[in-house]
C-alpha cells in the first residue's frame, strides 16, 4: 500500500512539474532564453487566482482569469525585456541575468503586496478526501491535478504537431535564420510562445497552491526540477520533458522505500548525472 | 481684542518660538537616543515569523517612547534582515556592531544565532534570543541569553506527558536544520530514557509544504505518536495528516503555535507544548489597533524580550553605568527576575519559564496539562 500511494503521489506531483517542464521547454527551444522568470509567472498565477477566489469569483473562472493574467505578464516580459535584448544582440548570459532580475522583481512584488506568509485558499472541494481501491486516498485537488495536467500535456502536443501556429513555432525553433527569411516572423512567434507557455504554467501554478498553499519564493524549486527534466528529456522534446519530470518525482518518492528522505533527492539527481554522462543529449533528443 | 490680551498673545508667541514653556514630563526627545539592533528574517520563508517578531519589538518601543522613553532617552532598534541564513546574519552583525557599535542585538532562529554567538563573546555584545530553541544556544556564548526554554526543556515536559498517557512508540518528523535536528535529538534521547521506543525518523526541508512522502513512510512504522519538529507549513501538514486518516497522536513543540493551523478543523487532536506568555485582552487589542495584526506568539515573545531590554537599560541608567554589552549582561544576573508578560528568572543564560501542553480542538485550542521547563 505504501509503495502504491508513493507511486501515485509521485505521478500527481510529477504531472504538475511535467507541465512546467513542457512550458519551459517550449520557451527554451523556441527563443533560446533560459527563462528563469517563468518561476515568477508560475507563482503569480497562484496569487492571481487566490485574489479572485477571495473576491468571490468561483474557482474555474478564477483559474481562467489567472491564466489570462499570466499570458499578459509573460508576453510583456518578451516584448519589454527579451525582445529589446535580442535586437541589441545581447549575449545569453546577459539575457539570463535579465531573467533573474525579472524573477526577483516578481517575487518581491508578490511578497510586498501579499506578505511573505504562506497563504491558503479557503476550504473547498480541493481538500475533500476520496478513498480509492488499494487503500489509496487522494484529495480532490490531487485528482484534478493529474487529470488537468495530463490533458494539458496532450493538448500541447496536439497543438505543436497539428495546428498551423504549432508548426510555425516548431519551424522557428528548428531554424530561426530560415524562419526569418521565410517571413515566419520569429520575434512575433516568440511572443506567442511566451503567452502560451505562461498560460500553461499557470495550471500547476494554481492547482499546486490549492494543495500546498502559496509562497512568494515557492516557484524556484519546481523550476529546478522542471529544468533538469527538460535537459534530461532532450532539449526540444516536449514529451521527453514531461516524461522525465514524472520519472524524477516518482523516483524521488519511491526512493523513500529504501533510504531516508534526506538522501532521496541527492541520489535521484546523482542517477541523472550518470545518465547525462552516458546520454548527454537527453533521452528523447531530436524527437520534438 | 484689548491691548493687554494682544501683549499676552505676543508674549506666548515669542516664548513658543524660543521654546520656553512650562515644566512638563520627560519626553522621548529630551536625551540622546539609545539604539539597539535586531537581526531577524524579514524576507524569505522565515519572514512570517520574523515580521511577527519585529512587530512585537516595534509595539513595545512605541509604547515606551510614548511614555517618554527611559529616563528621557528615546529607545530605537535598527532592524537587519538575515533571511534566517547564518552567513547573512554574520554580515548583519558586523554591520550593526562593527560600524554602528550597538551594545545589544535581538536574534531569532537557531542557525543564525549560533553563527553569531562566537562574535558576541569576542565583541562583548549582549544578544537576546526570544525565538530560537536549539539546545546549543544554552551554552553558545556567555553573552547570548534565551528567553525561551531550549527544545530539550520543552520536549522533557512533552515526554513526561506522553509516557504518563501510555505512549511507548513514536516516529519523528523533523526539519533538516539546527532547530529541527536539535529537537529530534532531544526527543529521541528523552523518549528512550523514559522507556519509549523510536521506530522511524524522516526529515523535511525548511519552507516545504509537501509532507506526504515523509508522512507515508512514517505511517508505515505504525507508531502511537508522531512527534513533529518543524517551524513552518504546519497547516498543510495538518491537511495531509487528515488525508491519511492515521490513529497516531500528533505531538509538537511551541513551533506548532500557528494561528492558521489552530483554526484548521483538520488539526483537531494535535497537541503541543507551549511556552506560556499570555497577554491581557487590553494589550492584545492595543497591539491589533497599532500594528494592524493579531499579537501572535512571537510578537508576545519579542514584546516580552523588549521589556527585559527596558529593565536592563533603566537599571544601568540608574546606576550611572554605560550601556555596554558587558554591563547589560551583568545587569541580567543582578536583576535576575523580570516581570514582563510572564515572570522570567535567569539563573543561567536560559530563562526558567512555565510550559503548557495545548490540544487543538478544530478551531481553537485548550490547555490540557502544565509543567516547568528548565
Amino acid at each position: 500500500m505504501l509503495a502504491l500511494q508513493l507511486l501515485v503521489n509521485g505521478i500527481v506531483t510529477g504531472s504538475a512539474l511535467g507541465v512546467m517542464a513542457v512550458s519551459f521547454a517550449l520557451i527554451y527551444a523556441t527563443t533560446r532564453v533560459f527563462h528563469v522568470a517563468h518561476a515568477g509567472v508560475y507563482t503569480l498565477g497562484g496569487y492571481l487566482a487566490w485574489t479572485l477566489v477571495h473576491r468571490g469569483v468561483p474557482d474555474l473562472p478564477a483559474l481562467v482569469l489567472a491564466m489570462a493574467g499570466c499570458v499578459v505578464v509573460g508576453s510583456l516580459i518578451q516584448i519589454l525585456l527579451y525582445g529589446p535584448l535580442d535586437r541589441r544582440g545581447a549575449a545569453q548570459l546577459v539575457v539570463l541575468i535579465a531573467s533573474l532580475g525579472a524573477l526577483a522583481v516578481i517575487q518581491n512584488l508578490i511578497a510586498a503586496v501579499y506578505s511573505p506568509d504562506i497563504l491558503e485558499f479557503p476550504p473547498n472541494w480541493a481538500g475533500h478526501v476520496f478513498p480509492l481501491p488499494g487503500g489509496l486516498r487522494l484529495t480532490g485537488v490531487q485528482i484534478a491535478t493529474v487529470v488537468v495536467d495530463f490533458i494539458a500535456f496532450g493538448l500541447t502536443l496536439a497543438f505543436a504537431h497539428r495546428t498551423l501556429l504549432g508548426k510555425r513555432i516548431r519551424a522557428v525553433a528548428s531554424n530561426p535564420f530560415l524562419a526569418e527569411i521565410t517571413r515566419l516572423e520569429p520575434r512575433r512567434v516568440h511572443v506567442y510562445v511566451m503567452a502560451i507557455a505562461s498560460a500553461l504554467v499557470c495550471l500547476p501554478g494554481v492547482l499546486g497552491p490549492l494543495d500546498y498553499g502559496l509562497q512568494p519564493y515557492g516557484g524556484v524549486t519546481p523550476l529546478l526540477t522542471a529544468t533538469i527534466a527538460m535537459i534530461a528529456g532532450g532539449i526540444g522534446s516536449l514529451a521527453g520533458a514531461f516524461a522525465l519530470a514524472v520519472a524524477i518525482v516518482v523516483l524521488q518518492n519511491l526512493a523513500l522505500l529504501v533510504m531516508p528522505g534526506e538522501w532521496s533527492i541527492g541520489v535521484t539527481f546523482a542517477i541523472f548525472v550518470v545518465f547525462m554522462l552516458l546520454r548527454p543529449r537527453g533521452l528523447f533528443a531530436g524527437k520534438a | 481684542m484689548s491691548s493687554r490680551a494682544r501683549s499676552l498673545l505676543a508674549a506666548l508667541a515669542v516664548s513658543a518660538a524660543l521654546g520656553i514653556s512650562a515644566p512638563r514630563p520627560a519626553r522621548a526627545a529630551d536625551a540622546a537616543p539609545i539604539t539597539f539592533g535586531a537581526i531577524l528574517p524579514l524576507t524569505g520563508p522565515g519572514a512570517v515569523i520574523g515580521t511577527e517578531q519585529m512587530k512585537g519589538i516595534q509595539f513595545a518601543l512605541k509604547q515606551q517612547n510614548a511614555k517618554g522613553g527611559i529616563d528621557g532617552h528615546p529607545i530605537r532598534v535598527v532592524f537587519e534582515d538575515d533571511q534566517a541564513k547564518p552567513d547573512q546574519a554574520v554580515l548583519a552583525f558586523n554591520k550593526l556592531v562593527g560600524l554602528q557599535h550597538l551594545p545589544m542585538i535581538y536574534t531569532a532562529y537557531s542557525g543564525p544565532s549560533l553563527a553569531m554567538a562566537p562574535l558576541t563573546a569576542r565583541k562583548h555584545v549582549l544578544m537576546l534570543n526570544a525565538g530560537a530553541q536549539s539546545d546549543k544556544l544554552a551554552h553558545a556564548s556567555p553573552y547570548l541569553f534565551n528567553t525561551l526554554p531550549t527544545t530539550a526543556d520543552e520536549v522533557g515536559v512533552m515526554v513526561k506527558y506522553l509516557r504518563a498517557h501510555g505512549k511507548s512508540t513514536s516516529v519523528v518528523l523533523y526539519e533538516n536544520d539546527a532547530a529541527g535536528i536539535g529537537g529530534r535529538d532531544d526527543f529521541v534521547r528523552e523518549f528512550k530514557a523514559a522507556g519509549g521506543k523510536i521506530l522511524a525518523q524522516e526529515p523535511t526541508q525548511f519552507g516545504q509544504t509537501d509532507y506526504r512522502p515523509a508522512l507515508l513512510k512514517l505511517a508505515a512504522a505504525k507508531a502511537q505518536v508522531l512527534f513533529v519538529v518543524t517551524t513552518a507549513g504546519q497547516k498543510s501538514m495538518a491537511d495531509q495528516l487528515h488525508q491519511m486518516n492515521q490513529t497516531w497522536l500528533v505531538a509538537g513543540t511551541t513551533f506548532m503555535e500557528d494561528p492558521p493551523t489552530i483554526a484548521d478543523p483538520n488539526a483537531k487532536g494535535i497537541i503541543h507544548t507551549q511556552v506560556v506568555a499570555n497577554a491581557s485582552p487590553e494589550l492584545m487589542a492595543a497591539f491589533k489597533k497599532e500594528m494592524g495584526a493579531e499579537m501572535g506568539f512571537f510578537s508576545r515573545q519579542y514584546y516580552n524580550a523588549t521589556q527585559i531590554m527596558f529593565a536592563l537599560t533603566e537599571h544601568l541608567l540608574k546606576e550611572h553605568k554605560a550601556i555596554t554589552g558587558e554591563n547589560l549582561r551583568a545587569a541580567i544576573f543582578q536583576i535576575k527576575t523580570f516581570h514582563g508578560l510572564v515572570p522570567m528568572t535567569f539563573t543561567t543564560n536560559t530563562a526558567v519559564v512555565p510550559v503548557a501542553i495545548n490540544e487543538m480542538t478544530g478551531g481553537s485550542e485548550k490547555t490540557i496539562a502544565t509543567g516547568t521547563a528548565h
